[in-house]
């Protein structure tokens, strides 16, 4: 090598590590890092033009993540997540990333149709929206003025309205409530609602939020935090940040290795439905072993250690252990790990609640929280932080008569309602229908038992008028009388806030782009009913509805909010997506930042927060310390001070909960043994989960996601399936007492022994070309469409098996939840003639369940004989009526 | 400078007045439900000279609320309904509901001296009905211009709408048409769709070489392609 100067090798190696140690004294280069863009803005790769960016929330899913979409020439071209929005902190989930696919799908309603064959048919013509308003406001009226002429009140509830997603912030209640009608029926019990009864009497509205972020220690109970669950994305997010930055501990249990049980430090497998057992035992460990917070528990609950010491005694490890599978010496080390090691928190979503007796569980799993003192810490278990809008004056009062379907007189806890009930209270004529909207619900597919519902919806009797406003034609939408499309949630206004972070904020939904094709937008769809219904406002109900559009609607909501009426109101919003900005998401840490580049902290310890001299006035503080005014709990007085204290009674967290205790159930947390854990050991537990680019039914016709994921085999221990001669790949026939659906069979260790998971969002007879297959194996027909990525570019010839029919319908009696992990099967080989898919299910064998499940309500046999231990008066329970308790 | 119109002129103009009474027909059969008014000219003038291109309309005969209602019935489910044979040059170009082809459409109207407006909600520009009402509209131009002896003007309609046809129509509409007559199950709406499709082609012969009109018909043939499947792809995608 030519030498150019006279230094060696090591006389310039060192002058470069000398320069390199002093390099401030040198000073800086014109070059530095570059900085990460975090979105907020895109160009046209074609032009190089900016591209117009308009905020909105997503509602692929129900986190309701803040999102921009970018416009181009009148089109959706891209979504990314809003780098403003706390929750989600700029980003987006493979679902959020697909959503505008929703909007130009060729397979999308795009105009009301009436039923012109029979129903399910398959016949329809089309028609405008003013017809359709028109039809279903003669409809309406119809209900209305026979209710008024009989002077009947009760008449009104046969208007019914069922949704699964209702995210317009109330405008389904105020056009309920101006028909009179309270019969609104949510989806929530095949959702979160034992999770919420079991927290709710305890400590006030909604489920925790977890402070990921600074916790040292997560103790996850059947929680897929990571792919999908309560507010997955920012909850996935911020659990990240505390694993991978504040080096957090995390524990799961699971019995599927969930990709969040992959990522865990440690995964357990319980037997589904024994999670409370070992919460219990955790407990009573912390309880006898003194690593409580004693502090807490005497000042800031309604029970004593002592009182807990004696009542957790029989919840030993061994005891759990037992139940669960889960060793004793893995139940102390972790009860002790999590006492010591602070801050900490448990999650909890589906896997515990979603059992008979889930509200149990997940009492037991909260009380965890609570006496080690973690509740309302930085990194500890906080209370959920939402911000609410006002509805727009005038609003209707809700109905003069409750609902039974609404408000089901058999569970006066379940908060939530209990939907999965309403096919067989209709059918068994407990509840009369005339007009039956529904609204992004989809049962025929996506609850326990669909058969049930199909079952229903095609029973002209007892459903006379079916409509539907989904942009789908869903399972349950091909079986509606008159669909009026709403648009796609990138096309609409709604009002939004979710708990999704510890700092709180509002939000909307607005159009991003003029609803496609001139299709109309849900809220116009209401008012323009609500006006054919009473065109000379003497039936009271065009009042309510005094809005030029839906614009004018969402003003209404936001216009006078203090804080934000100061920032702009609704033009903010339109402009921003979400209020307030608490500062910049740094693009190193991602962490949201003030102007001086430090974290913007959540405020914690809310139940300490003080009542002031005013709030004071005229209030009384009771010998217990809850400070009352005006008949109601303001807060409670611990050691001379006023706090705000928690939601309940007493403003205390209420471990005992004498709402339990007024209907037979136990007031405290315990376990109480299901049937499927007394299964023959040759049969299996069914459980369903759902995958990380689904949502339960919803988006099986998106290109992207359907190409990631379309098939659902059914997952099976390598123990057990070489027990039964199954092999992987094998077909196998899943028999519940409901009946069988034959499907492939994935051999794997993820998966307890005693268990066999199938995914939801696969095996779709409706929702268009691509989740349905329809016509896969037929050329022409496939091609039918025109959409060239259907023809070409589907690789997949198998859509799934949704394993919904054969599951069998069992609610907790005390939150009302599907106890979707409760199914006892058997899996065998397919038998000659079986075809893969194959579903053969009774309606009968059905309705038989919902006798049985009847039977651990309150006011059942085996209610009573299952809580022998509590004490009350068995013989005066409370009489059944709807609405009471709710 | 006006010139008279020759014999051949006035022939021309007389076709182009036909082939714009033929595309209007057809684009309001394919764009929108049979209405009273047009019930009423299948089964009375139109009648026969349908016949003689292949559509009987005695299909139509009958009570005129079941006739009415029959057709929407069939129109929705051919081309409403999803699962239908969507009739937009979108979707086929593309996959997709209102894409670029529906911008280059509208301008083709526009370039044309008019605009596109829905009657129903869910209706795009590159309809395929109202694509063909498009040249119809051309060819109606082209017939007035060609009675006031504007030769020129003529000429330069006609070679427009004949790059509007082969370039926005020729390679995906007569085989849209096939798709779509071989699911109608109402004979009004097989022949019709069997009628457009031929005379799209006869339409495209006259417009293109024999070698591009083996090209459009390759492209109009399209069957789906399969993807070979990879059964390791099992194991890659975690199931
Ligand atoms: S988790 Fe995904 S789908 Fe759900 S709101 Fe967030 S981005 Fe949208």
């Amino acid at each position: 090598m030519t030498k150019h100067f006279n230094v060696s090798r090591r006389g310039f190696l060192k002058l470069g590590g000398t320069t390199a140690a002093i390099a401030g004294a040198v000073g800086g280069s014109r070059l530095h890092a570059m900085e990460q863009k975090l979105g907020g803005e895109d160009f046209s790769p074609v032009t190089g033009k900016p591209r117009q960016a308009v905020p909105y929330t997503c509602m692929v899913c129900n986190i309701e993540d803040g999102g921009i979409a970018y416009v181009e020439d009148g089109r959706v071209v891209k979504l990314e997540g809003n780098p403003d929005h706390p929750g989600n902190r700029g980003k987006l989930c493979a679902k959020g990333n697909s959503g505008f696919q929703h909007v130009y799908d060729p397979d999308r309603i795009m105009t009301p149709l009436m039923r012109a064959g029979a129903r399910g048919e398959g016949k329809w013509k089309r028609i405008s929206y003013d017809e359709a308003t028109s039809i279903l406001a003669t409809k309406l009226r119809e209900v209305i003025q026979r209710s008024e002429k009989a002077g009947d009140p009760a008449i009104r509830n046969e208007i019914v309205f069922k949704w699964g997603r209702n995210r317009t912030g109330g405008a389904v209640h105020r056009f309920m409530h101006a028909m009179g009608s309270n019969a609104m029926v949510n989806h929530t019990n095949i959702c979160e609602s034992s999770k919420k009864v079991g927290l709710e009497p305890s400590w006030g509205p909604d489920i925790e939020s977890v402070d990921y972020t600074n916790t040292k220690y997560v103790l996850n109970f059947g929680s897929n935090v990571m792919e999908t669950a309560y507010f997955h994305n920012p909850n996935a997010q911020r659990l990240v940040d505390g694993m991978v930055a504040n080096k957090a501990k995390l524990v799961t249990f699971d019995p599927r290795l969930s990709n969040t049980a992959g990522r865990s430090d440690e995964w357990f497998a319980p037997f589904p439905g024994t999670d409370g057992a070992i919460a219990l035992a955790m407990a009573q460990v912390i309880m006898t072993e003194k690593l409580y917070d004693d502090a807490f528990i005497r000042n800031w609950t309604n029970v004593t250690p002592e009182r807990l010491i004696a009542h957790l005694a029989p919840y030993t490890p061994e005891f759990a252990e037992k139940e669960s599978g889960i060793a004793a010496r893995d139940i102390r080390r972790i009860a002790r790990e999590f006492a010591t090691t602070k801050p900490a928190a448990t999650f909890s979503y589906r896997g515990p609640c979603k059992h008979v007796y889930g509200s149990y569980q997940e009492a037991a799993i909260h009380m965890l929280n609570v006496i080690t003192g973690n509740v309302e810490k930085r990194g500890g278990y906080c209370l959920p932080r939402g911000m609410g809008w006002p509805q727009p004056e005038p609003k209707p009062p809700a109905g003069k008569v409750p609902s039974v379907l609404a408000a089901p007189p058999l569970y006066p806890l379940a908060s939530h309602a209990v939907s999965t009930h309403m096919p067989y209270m209709i059918m068994k004529g407990d509840a009369k229908v005339s007009v039956y909207m529904h609204y992004y619900d989809n049962p025929a597919y996506a609850y326990p038992s669909s058969h049930v519902w199909i079952d229903l919806l095609k029973n002209e009797k007892l459903l006379p008028f079916v409509v539907s406003f989904s942009c789908y034609m869903s399972e349950t939408t091909e079986l509606a009388d008159l669909i009026i499309p709403d648009v796609t949630y990138l096309e609409r206004h709604d009002p939004e806030s979710m708990p999704s972070d510890l700092r709180p904020w509002l939000g909307i939904r607005q159009p991003v782009i003029k609803p496609l094709g001139n299709t109309q937008e849900f809220r116009e769809t209401l008012i323009q009913v609500a006006h054919k219904i009473d065109s000379d406002g003497t039936l009271g109900v065009k009042k309510y509805f005094a809005f030029k559009n839906s614009e004018e609607w969402m003003r209404a909501h936001f216009d006078n909010i203090p804080g934000l009426k100061e920032d702009g109101g609704y033009d903010y919003l339109k402009k921003n997506g979400v209020w307030p900005k608490y500062g910049k998401v740094d693009p190193e840490t991602a962490k949201i930042v003030d102007k001086n580049g430090n974290e913007v902290q959540p405020e914690f310890g809310l139940y300490l927060k003080e009542l002031s001299a005013t709030d004071m006035a005229g209030a009384e503080v009771k010998p217990d310390g809850t400070i009352v005014k005006n008949g109601k709990t303001i807060g409670c007085q611990v050691n001379g001070r006023n706090h705000v204290g928690f939601g309940t009674p007493s403003a205390r967290i209420e471990l005992y909960k004498e709402s339990y205790k007024k209907y037979g159930f136990n007031p405290l947390p315990v376990y109480k043994r299901l049937p499927s854990r007394d299964k023959k050991a040759d049969e299996l537990v069914l459980t369903t989960y759902k995958v990380n680019v689904h949502t339960q039914s919803r988006t099986a016709s998106l290109k992207y996601l359907a190409e990631l994921y379309h098939k659902n085999p059914a997952w099976m221990n390598p123990k057990t399936a070489a027990a039964k001669g199954i092999a992987d790949g094998d077909l196998i026939r899943v028999t519940s007492p409901l009946g069988y659906l034959v499907t492939k069979v994935h051999v794997t260790e993820g998966i307890h022994p005693d268990v066999v998971a199938v995914s939801t969002a696969c095996g779709h007879s409706a929702y268009g070309r691509l989740a349905q297959l329809k016509h896969r194996d037929k050329d022409a027909e496939w091609a039918l469409g025109g959409d060239p990525d259907i023809t070409h570019n589907v690789w997949w010839d198998d859509k799934g098996v949704h394993p919904n029919p054969i599951v069998r319908l069992a609610v907790d009696p005390i939150g009302g939840s599907q106890g979707w992990y409760d199914t006892v099967v058997t899996v065998s080989k397919a038998q000659p003639g079986d075809k893969y898919g194959d579903v053969k299910v009774s309606v009968e064998q059905s309705m038989k369940d919902y006798e049985e499940t009847l039977r651990y309500a309150y006011t059942g046999d085996i209610h009573r004989a299952n809580h022998k231990e509590v004490d009350v008066d068995w013989d005066h329970l409370p009489k059944p009526q709807a609405g009471a308790g709710h | 400078m006006t010139e008279c119109p020759t014999l051949t002129q006035f022939d021309a103009g007389e076709e182009c007045g036909a082939q714009a009474g033929l595309f209007a027909l057809l684009g309001r059969c394919l764009e929108a439900e049979i209405d009273e008014r047009l019930l009423t000219a299948l089964r009375g003038e139109l009648r026969e000279p349908l016949a003689e291109a292949g559509v009987d309309s005695a299909c139509l005969d009958g009570d005129i609320d079941r006739v009415l209602g029959d057709a929407a019935v069939e129109f929705a489910a051919l081309f409403v309904v999803p699962g239908a044979a969507s009739p937009y040059a979108s979707t086929f170009q593309t996959g997709a509901l209102f894409q670029e082809p529906a911008d280059r459409v509208a301008r083709w109207y526009a370039d044309n001296g008019f605009a596109f407006r829905n009657a129903h909600s869910g209706e795009f520009p590159d309809h395929v009905g109202t694509m063909l009402a498009f040249v119809g509209k051309l060819y109606e131009v082209e017939a007035t211009a060609l009675a006031e002896s504007r030769v020129e003007a003529a000429r330069e309609v006609r070679e427009r709408r004949g790059r509007f046809v082969v370039e926005e129509l020729g390679s995906w509409a007569p085989g849209w048409c096939r798709v779509a007559a071989a699911v109608a199950e109402h004979p009004f709406y097989r022949q019709v769709l069997a009628l457009t499709e031929r005379v799209l082609w006869e339409e495209l012969s006259n417009l293109v070489s024999a070698r591009r009109l083996r090209e459009l018909s390759a492209a109009n043939a399209r069957g789906p392609a399969r993807m070979p499947l990879n059964p390791d792809y099992r194991k890659a995608s975690g199931l």
